[in-house]
């Protein structure tokens, strides 16, 4: 335990990319989070993890600045991204780093009215003014790497789900993140789906991006993730490195919460 | 039934009475459809408007609109500004003005649903990627809502286009309005207002139909 303890500090030292600092998060008289302190570093790959209902959606989505926290802030860079108060340097900040996160979302949300290209280079042609054969000349490379070059003039809707996550994959790596949020990516897929998601962000992972995973699958957090961070009644109850989490979960809690993934 | 002696003579040789009405009759159609397609937008902006006076205001109007007959705001706008407001309006005026803001009323609801059909989702990705928020509606929202509205916009077009047949009540000359004049002096009411129903469904038809090929187009994607 106590080598593990050091590696984990090792792992710590880093400057983290991004920083959830004390985030609590009220919807009317319902806390949902609670002082939520939850550093990414880079090349990280932090899976949260916990009961539904825990919150996890919504930290990811104050991170992704979807959501003002109602207390504390996200600090990109040593730079404050989203404050309650969302002041007017912060939205400049914020402006400023939109597109060094990036997210993929449970239900895809990709845009039915667009061809599976014209989804990848939108944002770049849009947000990042990039020349359009410059732009293509990207989408057609990523494309290729989520192996879906024979879809590129397909339309959402032709393809099956597996797919079209490996599309929104793509049209968020398209804006060069430095780092990828991922929200129960493989939830709504049927199980023979998920796979070809999962190698899809195993790889990511193994390129090094920096990955912050709300995830229901335990052997990808044990396997690829570097951390993990287990939520629940809007709370961080625990957090481990990699698979020590599976292997000697600390708290109740989290004991009780594996219990229901062993049967 | 059987015994009667159709006479389209008196319609064909009324023809240039008949078609100046017509004329009428598109040209009132044509600028209150512009208009309300643009009084729709405003009534719909005010809807979805965060600030709360607008918000009433927009409300407010749209459901007063919808809820009093046309012919009732028609003669409203005739007869009861002049009055209050001293200001005499023409029956043209009064009639454009009353049908725009009617269907515009309507028209004002095809566009809030059609947006608000958009799943939040896709403009949630839109705005982590980075689109600013006016890219988010032209570029996501908008085209999405327009397919939506398509056939809810086409049917309000074509009931603009038949209510404008009410002007004839404060006597504006369009096709019916000459209908009526016509039957009253030459006693032929059956040959005219078949004639006149024809007319009517000669150009909504068309339009109609039109919609729902285009609306067809865009869904064969
Ligand atoms: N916009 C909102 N308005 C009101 N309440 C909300 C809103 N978003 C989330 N909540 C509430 O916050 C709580 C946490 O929701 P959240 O979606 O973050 O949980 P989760 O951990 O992602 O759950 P799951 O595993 O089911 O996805 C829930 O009780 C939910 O009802
Ligand atoms: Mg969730």
């Amino acid at each position: 335990m106590k080598g593990i303890g050091f590696a984990y500090a090792l792992h710590m030292t880093g400057t983290p990319i991004i920083v959830a600092e004390g985030v609590s998060k009220t919807f009317g008289a319902n806390q949902v989070l609670t002082r939520v302190s939850l550093p990414v570093m880079e090349r990280d790959v932090v899976c949260v993890v916990g009961p539904s209902g825990s919150g996890k959606t919504t930290l990811l989505r104050c991170i992704a600045l979807l959501e003002t926290p109602s207390e504390g802030r996200i600090v990109m860079q040593g730079q404050a991204i989203s404050t309650p108060g969302q002041e007017r340097p912060v939205k400049a900040a914020a402006r400023a780093v939109r597109s060094d996160i990036g997210m993929v979302f449970q239900h895809f949300n990709l845009w039915p009215h667009m061809s599976v290209l014209e989804n990848l280079i939108e944002a770049p042609l849009r947000a990042k003014k990039m020349p359009k054969d410059q732009a293509i000349a990207i989408a057609e490379r990523l494309l290729a790497k989520v192996d879906l070059s024979d879809k590129r003039d397909a339309y959402p809707a032709r393809l099956s789900g597996g797919q079209q996550q490996r599309v929104a994959i793509a049209r968020a790596l398209a804006m060069s993140p430095k780092v990828l949020l991922f929200d129960e990516a493989t939830s709504a897929l049927d199980p023979e789906l998920r796979r070809e998601v999962l190698l899809v962000m195993r790889q990511l992972a193994q390129e090094g991006m920096t990955m912050l995973v709300v995830t229901h699958e335990m052997n990808f957090a044990r396997h690829v993730g570097t951390r993990t961070v287990f939520m629940d009644r809007g709370e961080i109850v625990e957090e481990a490195p990699g698979s020590a989490f599976f292997d000697s979960p600390r708290t109740e809690r989290a004991q009780r919460f594996l219990q229901q993934f062993e049967e | 039934m059987f015994k009667y002696q159709f006479r389209w003579d008196v319609v064909s040789g009324s023809a240039d009475f008949l078609l100046s009405g017509f004329q009428m009759t598109l040209i009132i159609s044509a600028i209150t459809l512009v208009l309300a397609m643009i009084a729709g937008l405003i009534i719909a902006l005010l809807d979805m408007s965060k600030f709360q006076p607008a918000r009433w205001l927009g409300i407010g109007f749209g459901e007063i609109i919808r809820n009093t007959p046309l012919l009732v705001q028609l003669l409203w706008v005739y007869y009861v500004l002049p009055i209050v407001f001293g200001v005499r309006i023409e029956a043209l005026a009064a009639l454009i003005i009353g049908l725009s803001l009617y269907q515009g009323a309507f028209i004002a609801e095809v566009y809030r649903s059609g947006i608000q059909s958009v799943p939040r989702g896709h403009s949630e990705a839109a705005q982590v990627l980075g689109l600013t928020p006016v890219q988010n509606f032209t570029r996501i929202v908008l085209p999405q809502a327009i397919r939506m509205t398509l056939p809810p916009l086409a049917s309000n077009f074509v009931q603009l286009i038949k209510f404008s047949s009410l002007g004839a009540v404060i006597s504006v000359s369009e096709i019916t309005r000459r209908g009526m004049e016509l039957s009253a002096s030459t006693f032929r009411p059956l040959e005219i207002f078949t004639f006149i129903a024809v007319v009517y469904f000669v150009i909504c038809w068309p339009l109609a139909m039109g919609i729902r090929l285009w609306e067809r187009r865009l869904q064969a994607r």
